[in-house]
């Protein structure tokens, strides 16, 4: 199987600081992956660096592309709609979005938006919080590309909206894409996920299968994700 | 569907699908919803179903026609080893749980009896 991300020796330092240090990552294609962490563990500056649009030292590899301008094109990141003005209406964001990304397709936005009955004629003022985050899932699923990152699409939402994400990621993920979700509660979303991955001082603690924690561990993901905090699990 | 997070998905999507297989939901021959259908419906990864679909026409459960999509196997017989197996593996896990409590044999049997008579004798009422 192919790999649709290559991370070799990614080290980041913001202010002096260390944020990453030494990350190696590899993501096979067509992979549904849980990027977990605590709050402040380093899961969007991560993200941010995959999509180039933060710079660390180290290798990072995008299907064949290296450079940062050249990921960006086969990356769509779940961006948090921080540049729109509150009185934009969502048909403008979405014209924006058609605009900037070539890989954008409209009418692959307008499956997910009847479904996720999003309302073009809405100011972004006017959404409420899991209204925002189904905007955001629909943007960033319309992109046809080869890797999805979504950064706490969950945060604070009601389950009703939580339950129709998960579904549109399970019908509009194109098979060959693989998806990074990073979440820091994983019981909601642990049984889409073939994998995990997990942050944790500085560097990826874990990257296992969730079926092969099940089996090897028989503790649910949520257990075995908190026993890494109380250092009862051994992992190598 | 709920799942139990502690077991594999793909084993629990086995398991689900033969409860529809042998309570007549799907019934001998029958198409399956598509792979990606099927993910919906359980609200699970679609390589999770294809897991559990590949391990199935392995074992000649259902079979899988090109271009078509998958099939419970037509073949009655088959269908019915595995209701067997099913059946003997609920029966292994009551029979371990009997015995821990140190019972014999005869008395497993002497129990599962009074069990239904109590049960049968409970629904009549």
């Amino acid at each position: 199987m192919s790999n649709v991300l290559a991370i070799q020796g990614l080290t980041y330092k913001r202010n002096q600081k260390l944020i990453l240090k030494n990350i190696d990552l590899t993501l096979e294609t067509g992979k549904i992956v849980g990027l977990l962490g605590e709050n402040g563990a380093g899961k969007t500056t991560l993200m941010r660096l995959i999509t180039g649009s933060a710079q660390g030292s180290g290798d990072i590899m995008v299907g064949d592309t290296t450079t940062a301008t050249a990921r960006k094109a086969h990356v769509s990141f779940s961006e948090q709609l921080h540049g729109f003005n509150k009185n934009t209406k969502i048909s403008r964001v979405v014209d924006f979005y058609q605009t900037v990304y070539s890989d954008f397709d409209l009418s692959r936005y307008h499956e997910l938006a009847d479904f996720l009955q999003l309302n073009g004629e809405l100011k972004l003022l006017a959404l409420s919080k899991g209204m925002r985050e189904k905007l955001i899932i629909a943007l960033t699923l319309a992109r046809q590309t080869d890797l999805y990152l979504l950064d706490e699409p969950f945060g604070g939402i009601d389950s009703m909206s939580r339950k129709k994400i998960i579904s549109s990621i399970i019908q509009w993920k194109p098979d060959n894409a693989t998806m990074l979700i990073s979440d820091h509660y994983v019981t909601e979303i642990a049984p889409i996920l073939d994998e995990i991955v997990v942050v944790k001082d500085q560097t990826i603690a874990v990257h296992q299968k969730t079926d092969t924690i099940r089996s090897e561990s028989g503790m649910d993901i949520e257990d075995y994700y908190e026993s890494l905090y109380a250092g009862g699990v051994d992992h190598d | 569907m709920k799942f139990d997070d502690k077991i594999p998905i793909y084993y629990q999507i086995k398991n689900y699908l033969y409860h529809e297989m042998l309570t007549g939901t799907l019934n001998p021959g029958d198409k399956l919803p598509a792979v990606r259908q099927l993910a919906v419906d359980l609200t699970v990864n679609v390589n999770t179903v294809q897991r559990a679909l590949s391990e199935m026409i392995t074992e000649g459960t259902i079979e899988s026609q090109r271009g078509k999509g998958n099939f419970v196997t037509a073949d009655t017989t088959r269908l019915a080893q595995l209701k067997e197996q099913l059946v003997m593996t609920q029966l292994a896990q009551v029979y371990e749980q009997l015995h821990a409590l140190n019972l014999t044999d005869e008395e497993i049997i002497a129990s599962l009896k009074r069990y239904i008579e109590q049960k049968g004798a409970g629904q009549n009422v």
